[in-house]
C-alpha cells in the first residue's frame, strides 16, 4: 500500500500542498459549483495552494497557469484528496 | 453596415484588441430594447464594419442578474441580421480559463448561422517563454479557427483582418458540431481540451507567485498596501486640487468678462451666480474623476487592484461588501463623485449598492469647512494632558470617524436584514499577471469618464442650482435672502428644527447646501451679513456665538452634516450609475430622517451633559 488518500476541503491546505478535485460540499449552491468548474476547478483537476496570506484573508489557489483567490465560504466546499506520497507514508 | 462582435473572458485582451482593430475610436453601440453600454468602433483597416466590444463574462450560464443581462444581450445581438461574425478573445497562455466560455460562443453562433473566428492572444508571452500552441490542432477540435494574435506586438493583426474580409463575401454557416450540445458536457470537453492543448507554464506562474510573495503577506504587503493607498488619496486630495482651484478661477474670469457686458442687472446675476457658478459647481470634480480614474486604471492593469481587494476582502465581508469596495469608500473620504465611479469594478450588483450606501456616509472634503466652522464655533481652543491632545482636533477626529463608522453601521445592518443570496456572487478573484501598464488607453478611459460626468450629471446639477438660485433671488431681485423665497421656506421648515434648537437661518443654509455642503458656511455668511465667510470664517465665529446658540444645536448641526446626503452631485451621479432615481431618492431620504433622529438624539444628550 503506498499511496492512502485523505480528503480534505481545499480552504484547509497549507501553501505548497497540492491536491486533486473529487467533487463539492451539497451546501454549496449549484450555480456556485458551475461557476467553479468553469474556472477549472473541475473534479479531476490537480490544484495547488500556492499562499495563505493568513488573518482569514481568501488563500490563492493555482489551477493550470491562473491562479485564483477564493474565501473559505467557497473553498471550504471544494473537495479535495491529497495523496499521501510513499516517502512520507515510511 | 456590417456588425463583427467582439467577447471574450476578462482579462483575455479584449480592450486591447478592440484597441488595436478601432484605433480607440469608440462610441457607445446601439441594439434594440437593451440598456447595457457596449462600445463600438469602425475597424482602421475595413472602415464599413462595424467592432462592437462586449462586456466580458466568464461564461453564457448567467449566475446573477447583471450577467444575465450582459448574456441576454450578447444573443440578442447575434439574432441581429447586420451582425455576420463573432470574434472570441481567449488568453492562450491560459486556455482552461477560457475555452469553455469559447465553445459555447461557437455553439450558440453556429446555432444562430454566424461564422466565428477564436483569437488565441498573448502570442508574444506564448512565444518569449518558449511555450508551444498548436493552433491549428486546437482548430480542428473545436472546429472553428484559431489565430495566433497579440494585442501587444501587433502580431496576427493581419491575419484577423484578411478573415474579416473574406467573411464578408461568404454566405452563412448553419449547423455545426456543437449545436446541440449542452452546456455540461461542453464543460467536461473544455477541461480536457485545455489539458491537451494548453501550453504549460510554470514560468508564468513562478514571477507572479514571487510578487504575491511580496504584496500579499504580513509586512511587506502591509507596507506596500498602505503606501499605495496613501497615494492614490494623495492623488484626489492633494494633487487635483491646484487642478480644481484652477477650473473654478477659469470658469470665475471667463464669468468677470462676459458679465459685464450684460445690461440687464437680473439677467447679469443670473449669467454670474447661477449659470457660472452652476457650471463651476460640476466642472470642479473633473479633475478628481479624472485622476482617480487613471491611478485606479494603473492599479487595475499592473494586477495590483486585484490584490488589494484580496487584502481588504475579510473585514468588508462583514459588512456585506467585498473587498473591491474599498477602493471606493476610500475614495469617498475625498469626494463621493469619483468614488461612486471607482464602484464600477465591484462586480456583484448587491456589493455594488452596499458599497452606494456606505460612500456618501465617508467625511468627504466638501464637509470639511462645515466642520471647521461649527467646531471654531462650539468646541473650546482647549487643550488637556499638557498640551498634547485638544478638544477642537479631538471634535474633528471624531466627526470623522463617525462618518464612516456609520457606513459601515449602516451596510452591516442592510446587509443582515436583507439578505437575499440570490445576486451575490461567490468571492473567486482571478489574480492576473503584474504587468507593466499602457498609458494611453488608461488617459484615454479616464477622459471618456469625464466626458460621462459632465454631459449625464453636469445637466442636473445645473438645474438645481438655477432652481436654488432663483428661490434665493426673488421676488427682491436678490436683496434680502431672509425676504427671499428661499428665506420664506426656511421660516416655513422652521419648525422642523426648533426641536434641535435652530432658527430658519440654519434651514436656508441647510437647503442651500444642497448644491454642495460648504456652501453652508457662505449662505450663513450671508444671512449673518458678513462677506467672504468662506475664506475668512472668524467674524462668522464670532456672529454665531454672540447670538446665543446653544452648543448642543452646533453638536447637533455637525452630526447632522455627517449623515445628511445632501448633495446634488451625489444624487445625479448615483441615478445615473443605477440606472435609476429611486436609489438615490430613497438614500437621500433615509438619511435624512437618520440624520435628523441622530441630531434631535445629539442635542438632547449634549443639553442633558452641560
Ligand atoms: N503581453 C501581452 N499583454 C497583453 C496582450 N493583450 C493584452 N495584454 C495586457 O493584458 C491586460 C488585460 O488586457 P485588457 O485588454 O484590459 O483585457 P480585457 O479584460 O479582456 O479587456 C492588460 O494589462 C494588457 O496590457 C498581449 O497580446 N500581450
Amino acid at each position: 500500500m503506498n499511496a492512502s488518500a485523505i480528503t480534505k476541503t481545499l480552504w484547509s491546505l497549507q501553501a505548497g500542498d497540492a491536491v486533486r478535485v473529487i467533487g463539492f460540499d451539497d451546501s454549496l449552491p449549484e450555480r456556485y459549483r458551475v461557476r467553479l468548474e468553469e474556472f477549472g476547478f473541475h473534479p479531476g483537476e490537480n490544484v495547488e495552494c500556492l499562499m495563505t496570506p493568513g488573518l482569514g484573508a481568501p488563500k490563492l489557489y493555482r489551477v493550470s497557469n491562473t491562479v485564483f483567490s477564493l474565501d473559505d465560504d467557497i473553498a471550504s466546499c471544494v473537495l479535495v484528496q491529497m495523496a499521501v506520497s510513499p516517502g512520507a507514508a515510511l | 453596415m456590417n456588425k463583427v462582435l467582439l467577447v471574450g473572458s476578462p482579462n483575455s485582451g479584449k480592450s486591447s484588441l478592440f484597441n488595436r482593430l478601432t484605433g480607440l475610436s469608440q462610441k457607445v453601440a446601439n441594439f434594440p430594447g437593451i440598456t447595457v453600454d457596449v462600445t463600438s468602433g469602425s475597424l482602421l483597416a475595413l472602415p464599413d464594419v462595424e467592432l462592437v466590444d462586449f462586456p466580458g463574462t466568464y461564461s453564457l450560464q448567467a449566475i446573477s442578474a447583471e450577467e444575465e443581462v450582459a448574456v441576454e444581450y450578447f444573443r440578442r445581438a447575434l439574432a441581429d441580421p447586420e451582425v455576420r461574425h463573432v470574434l472570441c478573445v481567449v488568453d492562450a497562455t491560459r486556455l482552461e480559463k477560457s475555452l469553455y466560455f469559447t465553445l459555447q460562443v461557437i455553439r450558440d453562433a453556429q446555432h444562430h448561422g454566424k461564422l466565428i473566428t477564436v483569437l488565441a492572444n498573448m502570442a508574444d508571452i506564448i512565444d518569449r517563454n518558449n511555450l508551444t500552441l498548436d493552433a491549428d490542432a486546437l482548430a480542428a477540435e473545436i472546429g472553428a479557427p484559431v489565430l495566433m494574435v497579440s494585442a501587444k506586438s501587433g502580431s496576427g493583426i493581419e491575419s484577423i483582418i484578411d478573415r474579416l474580409r473574406d467573411a464578408l463575401v461568404r454566405e452563412e454557416v448553419s449547423g455545426g458540431r456543437w449545436s446541440e450540445t449542452p452546456d455540461a458536457l461542453l464543460r467536461g470537453t473544455a477541461h480536457q481540451l485545455a489539458h491537451q492543448h494548453g501550453p504549460r507554464g510554470d514560468v508564468l506562474i513562478q514571477s507572479q507567485t514571487r510578487l504575491d510573495r511580496f504584496f500579499l503577506s504580513g509586512f511587506t504587503g502591509g507596507v506596500a498596501f498602505f503606501g499605495i493607498m496613501l497615494l492614490l488619496f494623495q492623488s484626489i486630495f492633494t494633487w487635483s486640487a491646484p487642478v480644481m482651484d484652477a477650473v473654478e478661477a477659469l470658469v470665475g474670469a471667463v464669468g468677470s468678462v462676459v458679465v459685464p457686458l450684460i445690461e440687464n442687472t437680473v439677467i447679469a446675476d443670473f449669467v454670474a451666480d447661477a449659470l457660472f457658478g452652476g457650471i463651476g459647481a460640476f466642472l470642479v470634480f473633473v479633475p478628481q474623476i479624472f485622476v482617480l480614474t487613471f491611478i485606479i486604471g494603473l492599479l487595475e492593469d499592473s494586477g495590483y487592484l486585484a490584490r488589494a481587494a484580496l487584502i481588504c476582502h475579510r473585514p468588508l465581508r462583514l459588512f456585506g461588501m467585498t473587498g473591491k469596495s474599498f477602493i471606493p469608500m476610500l475614495s469617498g473620504v475625498a469626494c463621493a463623485i469619483p468614488a461612486i465611479y471607482a464602484a464600477r469594478s465591484v462586480d456583484s450588483q448587491r456589493q455594488r449598492l452596499m458599497t452606494y450606501l456606505a460612500i456618501p456616509l465617508m467625511p468627504c472634503s466638501a464637509r470639511l469647512p462645515v466642520y471647521a466652522l461649527l467646531i471654531a464655533t462650539f468646541i473650546p481652543d482647549e487643550t488637556m494632558f499638557g498640551g498634547l491632545l485638544g478638544w477642537q482636533g479631538v471634535a474633528m477626529f471624531s466627526i470623522y470617524f463617525l462618518g464612516m463608522l456609520m457606513g459601515l453601521i449602516v451596510t452591516g445592518i442592510t446587509h443582515r436584514i436583507s439578505r437575499v443570496v440570490a445576486d451575490d456572487l461567490p468571492f473567486v478573484l482571478e489574480l492576473p499577471p503584474y504587468r507593466l501598464p499602457g498609458l494611453l488607453p488608461i488617459l484615454r478611459n479616464a477622459e471618456k469618464r469625464c466626458r460621462h460626468f459632465v454631459t449625464k450629471a453636469g445637466k442636473v446639477i445645473l438645474s438645481v442650482t438655477i432652481v436654488v438660485w432663483i428661490l434665493g433671488y426673488f421676488p427682491n431681485y436678490g436683496a434680502d435672502l431672509a425676504t427671499s423665497w428661499l428665506g420664506t421656506i426656511g421660516h416655513f421648515i422652521e419648525p422642523v428644527f426648533e426641536p434641535i434648537g435652530l432658527d430658519w437661518r440654519y434651514g436656508v443654509a441647510i437647503i442651500s447646501s444642497f448644491l454642495a455642503r460648504e456652501v453652508f458656511v457662505g449662505t450663513l455668511g450671508t444671512i449673518f451679513g458678513i462677506e467672504d465667510a468662506e475664506d475668512n470664517m472668524a467674524p462668522l465665529v464670532d456672529q454665531i456665538q454672540a447670538s446665543g446658540l446653544p452648543i448642543g444645536s452646533g453638536v447637533a448641526l455637525l452630526v447632522f452634516f455627517a449623515i445628511a446626503l445632501q448633495c446634488v452631485s451625489t444624487l445625479a451621479i448615483l441615478s445615473r450609475e443605477t440606472r435609476s432615481w429611486k436609489i438615490p431618492l430613497r438614500m437621500a431620504a433615509a438619511y435624512l430622517v437618520l440624520a435628523y433622529m441622530s441630531a434631535l438624539g445629539v442635542f438632547y444628550l449634549v443639553e442633558w451633559l452641560v
